[in-house]
């Protein structure tokens, strides 16, 4: 009964978002109030009904009801109970409707917080997510519906491929989703001013919010997926260039230009086509990403789905998603008033080419993507565009990406003092030479580019820092002063600091770790000793051990450095006996200066049962990638915190802010 | 108890939705405000990075000059004329109130399978049991089997594969009929089953090695109809669709009358006959009957004790109930698996098969003789 519950609520969820699509549009047409707020009622139907949907479907994995094809096929009476309940979202079906949930969430939010939107723009906005949600709840229910029944029902169910019963992966989806469909709502906001006709520094503000949020999402979905292949797959990669793990970096890419370029429309009026473009880009890279995963497009670990029925659906939607969108672009751009004026050397400028550079490499990632797909649908001719194209072609890019992004906060709006700038940058300058002349003389056997890269990460650090010193006036003004300034800077400001900083602490992790990174891989007997970047590692043996729904065998390391005993470290192959499947689970011990990586395969050979197959690595700093991304997502929570953001529900200002300045 | 739920979730969103339509409050938040907030706003931002000295005064005044060419620029744009709130807009309200339910149930109608009970495992325990049950029966034959000196009977392994086979455990399946293939009894029916066994363990393919089964049976047998069913799936396989349906139509061509395994061949010659070109056939010209199990499974099973006849029953049913699953639109297959559950004694199954019977039914003639037999036997089950 209850997933009969799940499937009528879907049901009436496509009719109510149907309703939504129509009926605010003509409504906001027609000055017509009713039909305008009508759109609050549905939003909150239409969240109401998925969630309940989204709760049968998720009881129907707790208590394993196999009539239901989709836990039949998905899940296991013997699973964990936390990966019965992350294995709703772990199918193609139950993955879609997460999506779908987050986005009438978005939705929701939009009708219930953003008082201070015009009740217009507003009707509109929620219009547009309604055709999406349409959209993609048709989808579902005609193709990939997960209230499937089977009758009578199995006695117990296939399982959840094991490599995907992770708490880290569990948690990977609904984030990266809360990201990917975060844009939605942005892409909503960006159509209805288009529909409209009219984009202005308020309508940028609106947006502000949204923008934040889903990014911050996006940027705590990739660093989980990345973690979880990091300490999952047994290899100590961290990114692989992926066609899945590109496809949610490309909306990354563009939502970090999206919102930057936003703050200009924001501040100066400018760039106003260019931030319409951008949300639309955004969102659609996000649709293309979920085409290319969802339609089984490609084959690894993340395509589960091998169904053209469903491919065509999602290529369908796409390509009235983004063609419909980008005409409406082409119509309504040109008649966009222009914004402010700025001189060539401005704060202006500077996030111009930002987001030109953050295009570009957007480009070139979507380039790298999608042409081993055209090949091999035109030509047959299957190849992979690994880290050598991307080393080529997208890091050069960042890299001076990150030049500039050392110089941009420092330039004032309209016209800004370029020499002033770097004369205040000098001493960083000098700093970063030095930092990459010492990696250098540690390391002259290092790639050039390690080195290059080790003094560009210097020097973003250190002229973040610079920024947010000289607007505090560190060392200028009394210390007092100095903190006073410091505690009134805007949240945005910090967030800024924090997320730049925050970039400069990923740039060591991602060199230290591909560059200076050793690896042993042996087949080891039990007694046989392995060196490794100046550890002493000894390969104890391997007991058999059961686990719920898997048998281990865990092998038992013991690590010494010049005589001292420094840990144990152990690393299992995991073997699923139900999905008859293996998976390896890594050991891993994680020091600021680098991690100590061990994972273990099958014996060498059937007849050596004793000798196994051991990969050892060590990774210099890579957990500072784990330290920067958080700085990233933590300076896009600072900023979305920012008092500013809640305009249009004032409230008196209390604390240091109120004291006026005596000096200035 | 489900169309109560229903009912109260449908009334629920047909309310909110008509209420949205009756509410009296016509507050409009317009353009004008709400920019205008914004951008005062903005200046007062103006004002305090000015005191917190992060831009200069000359700054401040040029920004404070730009927002307020804007607040100027907003009053200068309409925003279409006074709100309207028209008897109208309710009526539209109130129509989409009621579209909505309508079109979720006629969605839900086409979807949904209310009949269909939730069965959390935790309460499926008689099931597991058996399952237990069975496992350890096949356990305790093998052992026997195993350990008789002069190999074992071959009933006694054949019952044993077949035992697998429907426990879904294939391979082993496979290899309890291989024990079998040398000996002077092995029958076409058995090597074909044991090719079976090869196929499904390969997830469907026909393998070399499960096509040399089939030739076999066929040498034995040259009328085995599962034999050549899935030479036929072979062939399609290798690519050579039009074999396969050359050979599915002469063998169904070559009996007289209606036997239950055509709709297998017809499924799977109308599955392949519109990629080729060639013609459909339709299973309703080959004297719609109602087949039981055959005179031979009847005579097979009454030689048999009724623990194994039982099980072979239930396996038979499993089978075909696996096969309805894949092909729910089959009305003949429904009312098989009725018969097959009311004879078994599990009138409640019966009952939901021959109730798909009955919906699938509705569309055929009056005449046809298939409507009065779901009928009939609804009444016995007392439905």
């Amino acid at each position: 009964m209850i997933p009969e519950i799940g499937q009528f609520a879907l049901a009436l969820a496509l009719a109510v978002s149907l309703v939504q699509s129509v009926l605010p549009l003509i409504g906001a047409a027609r000055n017509n109030v009713i039909w305008m707020r009508s759109a609050t009622a549905t939003s909150i139907l239409l969240t109401a009904l998925v969630a309940i949907a989204f709760a049968a479907l998720m009881w129907s994995f707790v208590v394993s009801d196999f009539t239901v094809l989709n836990v039949a096929s998905n899940s296991h009476s013997l699973k964990p109970m936390l990966f019965k309940v992350a294995a709703t979202w772990g199918s193609h079906e139950g993955s879609l409707l997460l999506w779908i949930l987050i986005l009438v969430v978005f939705g929701l939010g939009v009708s219930l917080l953003a008082r201070n939107i015009p009740l217009k723009l507003k009707a509109r906005t929620l219009a547009v997510q309604a055709w999406i949600s349409a959209g993609f709840l048709s989808f579902m229910l005609f193709t990939s519906n997960p209230f499937d029944r089977v009758f009578p029902a199995p006695l117990d169910g296939q399982d959840l491929n094991p490599l995907l019963q992770d708490v880290g992966l569990a948690m990977h989806p609904p984030f990266l989703y809360l990201g990917y469909v975060g844009f939605s709502i942005v892409f909503s906001f960006a159509v209805a001013a288009l529909i409209e006709g009219r984009v202005d520094p308020a309508w940028a503000r609106w947006v502000r919010p949204w923008t934040l949020a889903a990014w911050v999402f996006l940027t705590l979905g990739i660093v989980l997926g990345s973690w979880w292949a990091y300490y999952e797959l047994g290899w100590g990669g961290w990114w692989f260039w992926d066609p899945v793990e590109n496809v949610s970096f490309m909306p990354w890419l563009a939502g970090t230009a999206l919102f930057h370029s936003a703050v200009v429309t924001e501040k100066r009026g400018s760039f106003k086509s260019w931030t319409i473009l951008l949300a639309v880009l955004t969102f659609s890279l996000s649709l293309l990403g979920t085409f290319i995963v969802r339609s089984g497009l490609l084959t690894s670990v993340h395509a589960f789905s091998v169904d053209p029925e469903r491919g065509i659906y999602i290529l369908g939607l796409l390509a009235v998603a983004i063609g419909g969108s980008l005409t409406l672009f082409a119509i309504r751009a040109p008649e966009m008033e222009g914004g402010g004026l700025f001189a060539p050397i401005s704060r202006e400028a500077g996030l111009l080419i930002n987001n030109l550079l953050l295009a570009t490499a957007t480009a070139t990632v979507l380039f790298g993507t999608l042409y081993p797909l055209l090949l091999e649908a035109v030509t047959g001719e299957k190849i992979s565009v690994g880290p050598p194209y991307f080393n080529a072609s997208f890091v050069p890019i960042m890299l001076v990406l990150v030049v500039v992004m050392g110089i941009g906060p420092l330039l004032s709006w309209k016209r800004a003092d370029l020499r002033g700038v770097l004369h205040r940058l000098k001493w960083v300058a000098g700093l970063s030479l030095l930092a990459a002349l010492v990696v250098w003389y540690l390391d002259t056997g290092g790639p050039a580019l390690a080195v290059l890269s080790i003094g560009l990460a210097v020097w973003l650090l250190g002229a973040v820092l610079t920024e947010w010193a000289s607007r505090i006036k560190l060392g200028e003004a009394p210390l007092v002063e100095s903190l006073r300034r410091a505690r009134n800077l805007p949240r945005s400001h910090y967030g800024m600091v924090v997320a730049h900083a925050g970039l400069a602490v990923c740039m060591i992790g991602f060199i230290g770790s591909s560059a200076w990174k050793s690896e042993v891989v042996t087949f080891a007997e039990p007694g046989t000793h392995i060196e490794i970047a100046g550890f002493d590692v000894r390969f104890d043996g391997v007991e058999q051990l059961r686990g719920p729904n898997y048998v281990s065998r865990m092998a038992t390391l013991t690590v010494f450095r010049n005589g001292a005993y420094v840990t144990t470290l152990k690393p299992e192959r995991r073997a699923y006996f139900v999905a008859g499947t293996s998976t390896t689970e890594s050991a891993i011990r994680t020091t600021l200066a680098g991690d100590l990586y061990a994972s273990i395969s099958e014996p060498a050979a059937e007849s050596e049962q004793s000798k196994w197959t051991l990969r050892i690595l060590y990774e210099p700093l890579v957990v500072w990638i784990w330290i920067g991304s958080g700085l990233l997502a933590l300076g896009g929570v600072l900023s979305l915190t920012d008092r500013r953001l809640r305009v249009g529900a004032p409230r008196k200002r209390t604390g240091p802010g109120s004291i006026p300045v005596a000096a200035e | 108890m489900i169309w109560i739920i229903f009912s109260i979730i449908a009334s629920v969103v047909f309310l909110t939705l008509a209420h949205s339509g009756m509410c009296r409050k016509t507050s409009n938040l317009s353009r004008r405000d709400s920019a205008s907030a914004i951008y005062a706003d903005q200046i007062g931002e103006v004002e305090k990075d000015l005191e917190r000295g992060i831009i200069s005064a000359e700054e401040a005044k040029a920004a404070r000059a730009e927002i307020e060419s804007r607040l100027k620029a907003i009053d200068r744009q309409s925003d279409g004329g006074e709100p309207m709130v028209g008897h109208s807009g309710r009526v539209l309200v109130l129509l989409a109130a009621l579209t909505v339910p309508a079109l979720g149930a006629g969605l839900y109608w086409q979807l949904g399978s209310p009949d269909i009970p939730s069965q959390p495992f935790a309460q499926r325990t008689g099931e597991q049991a058996e399952a237990r049950k069975i496992a350890d029966l096949a356990v305790r034959l093998r052992s026997r089997l195993e350990a008789d000196e002069t190999g074992g009977p071959t009933e006694g392994w054949v019952l044993l594969a077949q035992t697998y086979m429907r426990m879904g455990r294939f391979g082993e399946a496979a290899d309890a009929f291989e024990v079998l293939l040398d000996r002077p009894d092995a029958s076409s029916a058995l090597v074909s089953q044991y090719g079976e066994a090869l196929v499904y363990s390969e997830d469907g393919i026909v393998t070399p090695k499960a096509e040399r089964a089939f030739d076999r049976a066929l040498e034995l047998d040259p009328s085995n109809p599962a034999a050549t069913f899935y030479k036929a799936v072979g062939l399609e396989q290798a690519g050579s669709p039009d074999k396969a349906y050359d050979l599915l139509k002469t063998r169904m061509e070559a009996e007289e009358g209606f036997r239950p395994w055509m709709e297998s061949f017809a499924a799977q010659l109308n599955r392949i006959a519109p990629s080729i070109g060639r013609a459909p056939v339709d299973l309703a010209a080959l004297a719609p009957s109602i087949p039981g199990p055959t005179a031979d499974q009847v005579a097979a099973t009454e030689e048999m004790s009724d623990e194994d006849r039982q099980v072979f029953i239930r396996s038979m049913v499993e089978r075909l109930a696996n096969r309805m699953k894949e092909n729910p639109s089959d009305l003949d297959g429904w009312m098989r698996l009725g018969n097959a559950y009311a004879v078994l004694g599990e009138n409640e199954n019966a009952r939901n098969a021959y109730g798909k019977a009955q919906k699938l039914a509705e569309n055929l003639s009056q005449t046809d003789p298939r409507k009065a037999e779901i009928a009939r036997s609804l009444a016995e089950l007392g439905a």
